[in-house]
């Protein structure tokens, strides 16, 4: 019987990610896959909302903070550390629901403004009143194993890919996905386009609110605030970006990109590296405004008003 | 209480100035220029590299508008020139995310020239105070308020009476029916940006003179935009009174709860406020 | 004046306008009709600079005015009235004239040209002071007309000015179309309302699905059988 490539590919790369920890001594090698995991677990929940079904939300820090922090309070609490970050996703979906919807009942196209505000709003508060690193207690640091955080983190980052995946093929990701391309079409068609809306932000704070649990239970020691800085924010929204929004491969593809060029440029660049990463984000976003896959034809303004670069300076001029 | 209160004022018309750059920006052209605040502290330190040289602080206003202002047109020309032909979903977003790389630029290029060290300008007259009705009132303070006022009238008196005003308020209003009159809409805009980043000198100048570090930015930005929300997306004129509630707030809050709930309480009465007035307080887009 | 040959128009990938070709002579008033959906917008947005052709090409007065930017057409002496009015609606009356004469040598003569608005549309001087958002229908036709009257050119372009409007109304728009023809503008008149266009215009052109399928003396095209049947409901 013949696998389908669509199957063994990717159990072909679980697995080779599985065997990392066996095959490696290097902890900063294992660390940052970890880091990546879970970027794609946040990648991949800020995509279902944002690349299927058009809502660019900037609001995803303050869902992957929240996170972190319950994940974290529930942990030190003594429990169990697979029921804290569940804890954590949850706390992530009650946050969503009370002010992520009201942010989708806003005029159209400031659901991103509103959730850019929500993501201030959550890291101005928890700065003001959680100024503290939180630190692991001895013994929880004497039990740490790199390697189960990692194999956590892995685990979660598929769970999140597959129920992206599930959900996007299901009936309501065809819902999703029209309503992104035509709102108003999918209404007249009878779709409950709220309903849906919601539904994706809801399942997308919970996804990212896991990645926040991951993230909180591989740092031994952070800041409470820094889940809730707002480039935790922008970053899926870039990885996503560069992969190609909307679909199942671009926030992976995207996280890997970004997480490579983040290295590369913290070793060959030293300080400013951050400088010339701001810079290639830029340039991204200026030129690959439709990612590597093509779907950004609805952002594009009809082909026949689209000007170049001089033509527009001498126009000005 | 009422010297907290004055200081609630003061406070509130730097945000109120900060604001302005934000709303004029978005209310024009529908982009949200994250880096705004980053802008500002940009000027800052090029006000302290003058009053080194020994240029007194509120000399180099002038100066770091004139700059900024170049600095802008140069920004937008390379960077937000070409989303002008997006719909205004995809402007908002891009914009937001090269606003965000541009912070990034700005906050690091700055470190890394200038430390991570908070800096402050301290002309000599910086302690004088005037005794007024028993309350303390800082003259650099005074100046702010000033200042502020000034700014608002040279813009309400530039939006209503100059022709160039009026194109601007045309643009922002349809900008396809603006080019059909002659205006030429992508030299406005590139103007009406790069005046909003040049208004951008005075709270420069004001911040420089309490203190800034290099990520300063995001938190005045934070400022801004929330009274930009408060004040009603698009509306101009409310950003003023929306900046002096928020600086009420927070020193009432101050008065009250003490200093370390300052920030919480602000944004608190914040969220409140949008939920009872989705709209912003001061109603939507009132003439901009 | 104004010669388009041959015109060809891209909406992304769909082709909206094949082949177009017409031409309006100084003094004329030239209607296009055809029903919604024909590409009468697209028509006159290409040509006012607000989308760009794939082929053909247009001129005035000899100048071409292919990818030219909409102000840079207007200082050329086209001026447009948009489908829908789009007046700047927390504007003044006053402020959406002067607006319209925004060009030099407009602004240099606006008073003068404002005495001749108010003289074809005495209502709006009464209202002048008024928000043009809270005008009714008829007046902010007027007002929009008037805008574009206000950059003093020799060449308008109207689209669908009796959209929404009641009947008489309608008529009063159409005679100040009359009217400001024999002030010396050329007019194109692109509208759905039949009778009344063919009745004012020169001549005219149909447009059916993007493409030109008749023109010609529009008092003829009043009495065509096809004109008669598409358009007029008689068979």
């Amino acid at each position: 019987m013949k696998i389908p490539k669509k199957i063994w590919i990717p159990i072909c790369v679980v697995g080779l990610a599985a065997s990392v920890p066996l095959l490696t001594k290097s902890e900063y090698f294992v660390n940052l896959l970890v880091m990546l995991f879970v970027y794609v677990t946040l990648s991949q929940s800020w995509n279902l909302q944002g690349g299927f079904n058009g809502q660019i939300s900037l609001g995803h820090s303050a869902f992957f903070g929240m996170g972190a922090l319950i994940t974290r309070l529930l942990w030190m609490s003594k429990i169990p550390i697979l029921l804290a970050i569940i804890g954590g996703g949850l706390s992530s979906i009650i946050l969503a629901g009370i002010v992520g919807i009201p942010c989708l009942r806003m005029k159209r196209g400031y659901f991103p403004i509103g959730t850019l505000g929500l993501a201030i709003i959550a890291q101005i508060t928890v700065g003001n009143i959680l100024p503290v690193p939180g630190s692991l207690p001895s013994e929880y640091i004497v039990g740490y194993s790199l390697s189960s955080r990692y194999y956590l983190a892995l685990s979660v980052a598929i769970m999140g890919v597959l129920v992206v995946y599930a959900v996007v093929r299901s009936r309501t990701g065809l819902a999703l996905v029209a309503i992104r391309d035509d709102e108003e079409a999918a209404e007249a068609v009878g779709i409950k386009t709220f309903r849906y809306k919601i539904e994706a932000l809801l399942i997308s704070s919970f996804l990212a609110g896991l990645g926040g649990g991951v993230f909180a239970y591989h740092q031994v020691s952070y800041y409470y605030q820094s889940p809730f800085e707002l480039s935790w924010s922008f970053l899926p929204t870039l990885t996503t970006f560069i992969g190609g929004l909307g679909t199942i491969l671009g926030p992976i593809l995207g996280s890997v990109c970004f997480l490579a060029l983040n290295e590369l440029f913290a070793f060959t660049l030293g300080e400013i590296h951050l400088v010339i990463f701001g810079f290639t984000f830029i340039m991204i976003v200026l030129f690959l405004p439709g990612g590597l896959m093509s779907i950004s034809n609805k952002f594009q303004s009809p082909l026949s008003m689209k000007m170049g670069w001089g033509k527009r300076m001498r126009s000005i001029f | 209480m009422g010297q907290t209160l004055v200081f609630g004022i003061l406070n509130g018309a730097l945000y109120g100035m900060i604001a302005l750059g934000i709303a004029l920006v978005f209310g024009i052209m529908k982009y949200l220029n994250v880096a705004h605040g980053s802008l500002i502290v940009v000027g800052a330190y090029g006000s302290l590299f003058l009053f080194r040289l020994g240029v007194d602080p509120f000399a180099t206003i002038p100066i770091i508008l004139v700059a900024l202002f170049l600095g802008g047109a140069v920004l937008f020309l390379s960077l937000f020139n070409r989303l002008i032909e997006f719909p205004e979903a995809t402007k908002i977003k891009n914009s937001l995310l090269i606003g965000f790389g541009l912070m990034l630029v700005l906050d690091n290029l700055a470190t890394f020239l200038w430390t991570g060290d908070e800096r402050s300008i301290t002309p000599s007259y910086s302690g004088i105070t005037f005794q007024i009705f028993g309350l303390r009132l800082p003259l650099i303070g005074l100046s702010g308020g000033f200042l502020a006022l000034l700014l608002i009238s040279v813009l309400h008196l530039f939006l209503s009476r100059t022709y160039f005003g009026k194109a601007v308020r045309a643009v922002s209003q349809d900008h396809e029916a603006a080019s059909l009159t002659g205006i030429n809409v992508g030299r406005t805009f590139l103007i009406s940006f790069a005046i909003s980043v040049g208004l951008a000198g005075i709270p420069s100048v004001l911040i420089g003179l309490q203190s800034f570090s290099p990520t300063a930015g995001i938190q005045w930005f934070n400022k801004g935009i929330i009274v930009v929300m408060l004040s009603g997306i698009g509306n101009i004129y409310g950003v003023f009174p929306a900046g002096l509630f928020l600086g009420i707030i927070e020193a009432l809050s101050v008065f009250l709860f003490g200093a370390t709930y300052r920030e919480v309480t602000g944004l608190v009465v914040f969220v409140l406020i949008l939920i009872l007035f989705p709209r912003g307080m001061l109603g939507s887009g009132a003439e901009s | 004046m104004l010669k388009i040959e041959s015109l060809n128009v891209k909406y992304g990938d769909i082709q909206t306008l094949w082949d177009v070709s017409l031409e309006v002579n100084a003094g004329e008033i030239v209607a296009l009709i055809g029903s919604n959906g024909a590409g009468k917008s697209t028509l006159l947005r290409t040509i006012a600079g607000l989308l760009r052709p794939h082929s053909g090409r247009m001129h005035y007065n000899g100048v071409l005015l292919n990818n030219k930017s909409p102000n840079r057409i207007v200082e050329l002496g086209i001026s447009m009235v948009l489908e829908g009015r789009r007046l700047f609606p927390k504007m003044t009356v006053l402020e959406n004239l002067e607006v319209g004469a925004y060009l030099k040598e407009a602004r240099v003569h606006r008073y003068s040209t404002l005495d001749w608005i108010w003289e074809v549309f005495p209502v709006l001087k009464e209202r002048s002071q008024q928000i043009a958002g809270s005008l009714s229908g008829g007046e902010q036709q007027m007002v929009a007309i008037g805008r574009a009257l206000m950059a003093r050119n020799k060449f308008l372009i109207l689209d669908e000015m009796s959209l929404g409007l009641s009947p008489l109304l309608v008529k009063t728009i159409f005679k100040i179309v009359t009217q400001i023809n024999k002030a010396g503008l050329s007019i194109f008149n692109v509208e759905q309302n039949v009778p009344m266009t063919l009745r004012t215009a020169h001549r005219a052109y149909i447009l059916e699905s993007g493409h030109i399928v008749g023109h010609g003396e529009a008092r003829s095209l009043l009495k065509s059988p096809h004109v008669k049947e598409a358009y007029l409901g008689l068979s």
